[in-house]
């Protein structure tokens, strides 16, 4: 019976006894390039059995990691054992005969068949005058329908579908027949029908007594399928462990700057991981818009992301300030294209002004037709006044009311840059409220 | 290997077999095939059958036979060339003259005339085209293996920055080099086999073939390099060291043909292209195809040399220039093509 052929022979029993060496041993494993810190002693040890997730924002370190403990990349500090030697005494040929690192890499620029493509995991098995055998064949073709691909064969590995790949690149993983199996996001481009497929095939992989160490996007999926996890933040180990004791929203909040709850799932038995919409955070305050010629359109998208109720005016129609607020259902009050904003208008909109906590003046060049707004500002408990910043459209007067009205508006606001305004956010309660 | 390959080979040797058989009897003075066997026959043993007249072996012997042979060790060796540095950068587009291996050649030769060593000593001149080769190898080898270096067009732009800044040093020392050496060298750029001698073929024959055979025992790793280099090294190929073996072979054998039949352009770039439609990508089956099917294309581009307008004679190098350059436009559009239809 050749290696590949466990795959479909079911659990294989190996006794875990204490002197068994650990697959898979790092410690103080470190990696820095040009200086710059990717990982900092992380320490590690994987068991045969083990399904071992590694979850973490983007750029915490995840492929990194993957690389160090595959022999891909020398570590800058510490080492790595695997079956108790250290990886980096070990010829290439040898670490691939006990490790396998499948990458999020699939391209392929020549016209391989997906036949030829799992062929080429039997090169560590062969010497360089074998060729590869019937039996290799025969493995690689119930292996192809394992992983899902049944008579791809002879179908061009360039020419199947992203997802596709990833499942003949997982099948080249298993022709190669390791014990540890490392798969960096193997499921990135999978429809949620291959995603099962591959993950429950790392948990049969698993249950034969190898190891599988894959990187996971994806939290509920990482705690469905993963005997353990280990989160990285920056580089370090934040928390590594069972999935109940990793993904709490006290370490999820901490090392992924958002608001999560966790929450059992009824279906699977296994726990569900909910991103809490930032929009239902804030709330309280209600912020006024007043802008034209489009100077609003930013900053109306930035608060309401942030939740803020917001209303808008005096606009005039067809002006990208008032088309945005339209589409996003922002109440706001508007004149006709062109038509001269009346002290019938400004009395209208009044009461939205001086309903909210705060108004924002959008720097935005005024004559006689908007002149209006300033005196609407006026009405307003508390005026952020915006400073033009590059790019925006200057703030000329072409009404001779318009600068004596903005200078008057002036001391009493607060003169803001919008990048001030944007930093002040999450204490823009304070602003509203405390009356600064 | 793939169902057909076997077939191809054998429609390979014979066509090369006729094709250096036709090389042989053609040209200026023509001799019949018939002289070709008769000669061939006797010097094997059978030396009951006349040899052929006494003009008709020197023809054969002296004049025509080292030229054929020159075709096909030359054709043979940058189509190789070509489908390893394909292989290694995993780019369809890449070749010794695209990398700049050829301009580093040139160089070499460059130098060797100026200098007025390739008078003195016969072997100067390949082994300064061997040693050039080398060095823009070692460039090449070292700009692939700089950190994110990954990407397909990459390794060609800098390639060819590699090739202007070398062919830029080659015309600088032609400023000042003798009227009759800027013609010597000039010829020798535009690629040609005419005059080619046994002197040329008992060098470049014991340094080519086992170069050869050694670069198609890399086969195997090869095909792993077509997934990246970071999926051949968790295959298990040391891909430093591997890199470095095949880019040397490779220079190697550049400089040797090119000594021989001077920097002949496109070879290294269609055929491999070429022949991985006939043969399909392995490496297993594309080098061998390669090497047979660039030395049939070359002698048969020399033959048309000779034959298009005799008794004048064309370079080979134009030959393959004008067949190869369409060749390249229309790859280059139907990658292009490919690529927007993956998007």
């Amino acid at each position: 019976m050749t290696r590949s052929d466990r795959a479909f022979g079911g659990p294989r029993e190996i006794p875990q006894s204490p002197t068994v060496a650990p697959l898979l041993e790092t410690s103080g494993l470190s990696y820095a390039v040009d200086g710059k810190t990717i990982l900092e002693g992380v320490s590690l040890t994987v068991r045969r059995g083990e399904l071992l997730g590694v979850i973490g924002p983007n750029g915490a370190g995840k492929t990194t990691l993957l690389r160090l403990i595959s022999g891909l990349l020398p570590p800058t500090a510490g080492a790595v054992r695997l079956a108790g030697r250290n990886i980096e005494t070990m010829s290439p040929r040898q670490r691939a005969l006990l490790a396998t690192f499948m990458s999020q890499e699939s391209s392929q620029p020549f016209a391989f068949t997906v036949m030829e493509i799992l062929l080429m995991g039997r090169y560590p098995h062969r010497g360089r005058f074998e060729g590869d055998t019937v039996e290799d064949r025969e493995a690689a073709r119930r292996i192809l329908a394992y992983v899902g691909l049944p008579g791809f064969e002879d179908r061009r590995f360039g020419e199947l579908s992203g997802g596709e790949r990833q499942l003949a690149l997982f099948g080249k993983s298993l022709v190669q027949d390791t014990e540890l199996i490392v798969l960096d996001e193997p499921s990135s481009s999978l429809d949620i029908r291959h995603q099962d497929r591959i993950f429950s095939m790392a948990q049969e992989l698993a249950r034969e007594s190898r190891a599988v160490v894959t990187s996971v996007h994806n939290l509920d999926v990482a705690a469905q399928y993963c005997s353990r996890l280990l989160l990285l933040e920056k580089g370090r180990a934040a928390a590594d462990g069972k999935p109940r004791d990793v993904l709490t929203p006290e370490i999820l909040d901490r090392v992924y700057g958002i608001r999560t709850l966790v929450s059992p799932n009824a279906v699977t038995g296994s726990i569900a991981v909910t991103v809490v919409p930032a929009r239902a955070a804030t709330g309280g305050a209600r912020i006024h818009l007043i802008g034209g010629a489009g100077s609003a359109v930013n900053l109306t998208r930035e608060l309401y992301r942030l939740g803020y109720r917001l209303s808008g005016g005096i606009a005039h129609e067809h002006d990208s300030d008032e088309k945005l607020w339209k589409s996003l259902g922002v109440p706001y009050v508007s004149v006709g294209a062109f038509s001269r904003i009346t002290d019938d208008d400004v009395r209208a909109a009044a009461r939205a002004v001086e309903e909210a906590d705060l108004a924002i003046l959008c720097s935005f060049p005024v004559g006689t037709g908007n002149v209006g707004n300033l005196k609407l500002a006026g009405l307003a408990k508390r005026v952020v006044v915006l400073q033009t910043g590059t790019g925006d459209t200057p703030r000329a007067f072409f009404a001779p009311e318009g600068k004596a009205l903005f200078d008057e508006l002036c001391r009493r606001a607060t003169l803001m840059s919008y990048e001030q305004l944007l930093a002040s956010l999450p204490l823009a309660s304070g602003i509203a409220g405390d009356g600064t | 290997m793939r169902a057909g390959n076997a077939l191809l080979f054998v429609l390979l040797a014979v066509l090369l077999l006729a094709a250096v058989v036709f090389g042989v009897a053609f040209g200026a003075v023509r001799v019949a095939p018939l002289s070709i066997l008769r000669l061939l026959l006797h010097e094997i043993g059978f030396s009951s059958i006349p040899l052929p007249e006494a003009r008709d072996v020197t023809i054969i012997l002296y004049l025509r036979l080292p030229r054929v042979l020159a075709a096909l060790l030359v054709g043979s060796s940058l189509a190789v060339c070509g489908v390893v540095m394909q292989g290694l950068f995993r780019n369809p587009m890449a070749s010794p003259e695209i990398l700049g291996v050829s301009a580093g050649g040139s160089l070499g030769a460059v130098i060797a005339i100026t200098s007025g060593l390739a008078r003195l000593a016969s072997l100067a001149l390949p082994l300064l085209t061997v040693t050039g080769a080398l060095a823009a190898s070692a460039v090449i080898y070292l700009i692939s293996s700089a950190r994110g270096a990954t990407s397909l067009l990459f390794i060609v732009i800098a390639g060819m920055a590699v090739s202007s800044l070398l062919n830029g040093v080659s015309s600088a020392l032609l400023l000042f080099a003798k009227e009759h050496e800027v013609s010597q060298y000039f010829f020798w750029t535009m690629g040609g086999l005419e005059g080619r001698s046994w002197q040329h073929i008992l060098y470049a024959a014991p340094l080519l073939i086992p170069v050869l055979f050694a670069l198609s025992l890399y086969s195997r790793e090869l095909n792993l390099f077509t997934l990246g280099e970071e999926g051949a090294l968790a295959l298990g190929v040391h891909v430093e060291a591997t890199k470095r073996i095949l880019l040397a072979l490779a220079a190697v054998a550049t400089g040797v043909a090119i000594s021989v039949g001077g920097p002949i352009g496109f070879i290294g770039l269609l055929v491999p292209h070429f022949f991985r439609l006939l043969s399909g990508p392995d490496h297993r089956s594309l080098l061998p195809a390669s090497a047979l099917g660039g030395a049939l294309f070359l002698v048969l581009c020399d033959l048309a040399g000779r034959a298009i307008a005799p008794p004048y004679e064309i370079r080979v190098g134009i030959i393959t220039a004008i067949l190869g350059s369409p060749y390249l436009l229309s790859l280059v559009i139907r990658t292009q093509r490919g690529r927007a239809r993956a998007r």
